[in-house]
């Protein structure tokens, strides 16, 4: 009797699940990414620590002089999160395209997909299937990631998110997931059209680099502001009218560098989660509803690269049961 | 000697035959380009927006400023080379060790190979060989790249000092890309899964990109990311005071202050300061190069061809 197909898609995502667990590549990047985490939260509380430290000092030297005294440093405990985001921009990327690359030669080299098109498995069942399989692996690493951090943030940083922060901690990383999720779909579907699957892999990466550092270096690195450690104007001693003054000759090279960035998918992920969990400061105390309406902007376009991204993940496996079938 | 080049040949030819070399190639050499490009573009438009500041503070009476780029050594323009390098340029190394490794196992080179009186080390020295005959190649490529590209932004031919800093800097990033090759191979050699080990490789990359500059000068990932660090993104805490002290030994932080160096024209650096910057990598260079040659004396190769 042929297997409903739910059932058939569970099978499927539990195939793909247990092979990242058995090669032990499952185990290897949730340690990878606790360490990071961890790290990345440990650094941040010792330097706000220090930071508090060195207001102190300030203070009794202030005190002692006579001076104004400035406000001390606030502290917002999402904000140590910002190195995790960060890690989750670039290496998660890496590790999305890393096990869609991994799902191909898998396949590949076991001969399973050929084992597995003997059964009555359509190819919308092999496409949900191995996306749920991959949101499974990547959640479990996200998830492993986020304990770590509410955990570090209680006990380094002293402070234990309440309820509300645990909300917006949780959407920043289910958009991790998403965020991981579509460069797997990339993965996937350039591994899936190579001859060569290792030189998929490396096509991927090069997509990778262009996605995650050359068009946001082109937003940040190409602004005229950027090229002096400090900023240009500021070096210059150019008041804020004057900056604005002579920027205004440069319109249309501010047009096009920021249309580049637009078009940044990890820009809009950085954007979207930076203001979730206040690590842009102006987003602190503002509600879920404002960011979102705020950043609807950095959402459609998320969404608009899910929607590209499922189409090239749906036609690389197309391609690749072709392939399979073909052999 | 002979069957030590044979293996290094092999290796080419196996890196060649599938593709994997021209598009490392072309990779990196677009790469290249784009340094030079971005570096050109974002060099002539600040020139334009300080030429544009200088009208603007005349015509309002006030004190011109000097141009702070007016002194910026022409080989500046190729900054974002000290950044690809250590990403793409790395991981590219990282996946050709791996596939030496991976490409003889799953194919049954390894078993054939030794069924013949050829010595562990033999094939150990032909591999490193090959694979530093590749990274030299491509490196090489991208040096006369960078060479047209540069005598083109600046409207003429560089001079030999100039010419002679690049060719350091390149040589310089084909000891550090084989670090990663070496990397690449030990992990695979470790690991039987070759993805594990390909995982594996780049966790170690991470940590060695990303994680220790983290650790020893509170500089943030995607602040790693930009050749022009603001000395405000880095912590001078008392944390990182203690951390910097490890700053010697990070592989990542010598390269790029090397790099910087080279390509910055800064010439008051003494040999003593440099061999200490070098020694880093050197060091992992051997030791990674000895543990690699160890691992594939002691390896088992009447295994079954590798799978994940």
């Amino acid at each position: 009797m042929t297997r409903r197909a739910p059932s058939r898609i569970l099978t499927l995502a539990a195939h793909e699940y247990r092979s990242a667990l058995r090669s032990g590549v499952l185990v290897l990047l949730i340690l990878a990414m606790v360490l990071v985490t961890a790290g990345s939260i440990t650094i941040g509380s010792y330097d706000f620590k220090a930071q508090i430290t060195d207001y102190a000092t300030y203070v009794a030297q202030a005190t002692a002089a006579g001076i104004t005294i400035t406000a001390p440093p606030q502290f917002y405990p999402l904000q140590l999160l910002r190195g995790v985001i960060e890690y989750i921009q670039i290496i998660g990327a890496i590790i999305g395209i890393g096990l869609g690359y991994l799902s191909v030669a898998r396949e590949r080299t076991g001969n399973t997909l050929r084992l597995i098109l003997t059964r009555p498995i359509r190819a919308r069942d092999l496409f949900f299937g191995r996306l749920l399989g991959a949101t499974a692996v990547i959640a479990t690493i996200l998830a492993a990631a986020a304990i770590i951090s509410i955990v570090l943030i209680g006990i380094v940083g002293g402070v234990w998110l309440d309820g509300a922060e645990l909300v917006r901690l949780a959407i920043a990383f289910v958009l991790g997931i998403i965020y991981m999720l579509l460069f797997y779909a990339l993965g996937t579907w350039v591994s899936a059209r190579s001859k060569v699957v290792a030189n998929g892999l490396v096509v991927a990466l090069v997509v990778w680099l262009a996605v995650v550092l050359i068009i946001p270096q082109i937003g940040d690195t190409m602004d005229p502001d950027n090229q002096v450690p400090g900023g240009l104007f500021a070096a210059l001693q150019v008041q804020k009218p004057d900056e604005l003054k002579v920027l205004a000759h440069f319109s249309t090279y501010e047009t096009i560098r920021n249309t580049l960035e637009e078009t940044s998918l990890t820009k809009h992920f950085e954007r979207y989660s930076f203001a979730v969990t206040g690590i842009k400061d102006k987003y602190n105390g503002k509600s879920l509803s404002t960011i979102t309406s705020d950043k609807r902007g950095d959402v459609a376009w998320i969404a608009a690269y899910m929607a590209l991204l499922s189409v090239l993940m749906w036609s690389g496996l197309r391609r690749e049961r072709i392939t399979q079938q073909e052999t | 000697m002979t069957t030590t080049l044979i293996i290094a040949h092999q290796q080419l030819r196996s890196l060649s035959r599938s593709g994997t070399f021209v598009l490392m190639l072309g990779v990196l050499l677009v790469m290249t380009a784009l340094a030079g490009f971005i570096g050109w573009s974002s060099h002539s438009t600040i020139i334009s927006v300080y030429d544009e500041t200088v009208r603007t503070l005349t015509a309002a009476g006030k004190p011109i400023p000097p141009n702070p780029f007016a002194s910026k050594p022409r080989l500046t323009l190729l900054n974002n080379m000290i950044i690809y390098i250590p990403l793409i340029g790395a991981l590219l190394a990282i996946v050709i060790g791996n596939r030496s490794i991976t490409d003889d196992r799953q194919a049954g080179v390894m078993r054939v190979v030794f069924s013949r009186p050829i010595r562990r080390s033999t094939y150990f020295w032909g591999k490193l060989a090959g694979s530093t005959l590749a990274i030299i190649v491509i490196m090489a490529a991208c040096l006369v790249l960078s060479a047209v590209a540069l005598t083109l932004t600046n409207g003429g031919l560089l001079t030999a000092s100039e010419f002679l800093r690049l060719v350091l800097f390149y040589a310089l990033s084909s000891l550090y890309l084989q670090v990663f090759v070496l990397v690449g191979m030990v992990a695979t050699l470790l690991i039987r899964s070759p993805s594990t080990g390909l995982f594996a490789a780049v966790a170690i990359w991470v940590l060695i990109t990303f994680a220790t500059p983290q650790f020893t000068s509170g500089l943030r990932p995607v602040a790693s990311l930009n050749p022009v660090t603001d000395p405000a993104t880095v912590s001078s805490s008392e944390f990182f005071r203690a951390t910097s002290k490890a700053k010697p030994i990070a592989i990542n932080e010598q390269y790029k202050t090397l790099s910087t160096n080279i390509l910055s024209d800064v010439s008051t650096t003494g040999t003593i300061i440099v061999a200490a910057q070098l020694a880093p990598i050197i060091i992992a260079l051997l030791l990674l190069g000895g543990t690699a040659s160890q691992l594939i004396k002691r390896h088992d190769f009447s295994e079954e061809d590798a799978r994940d």
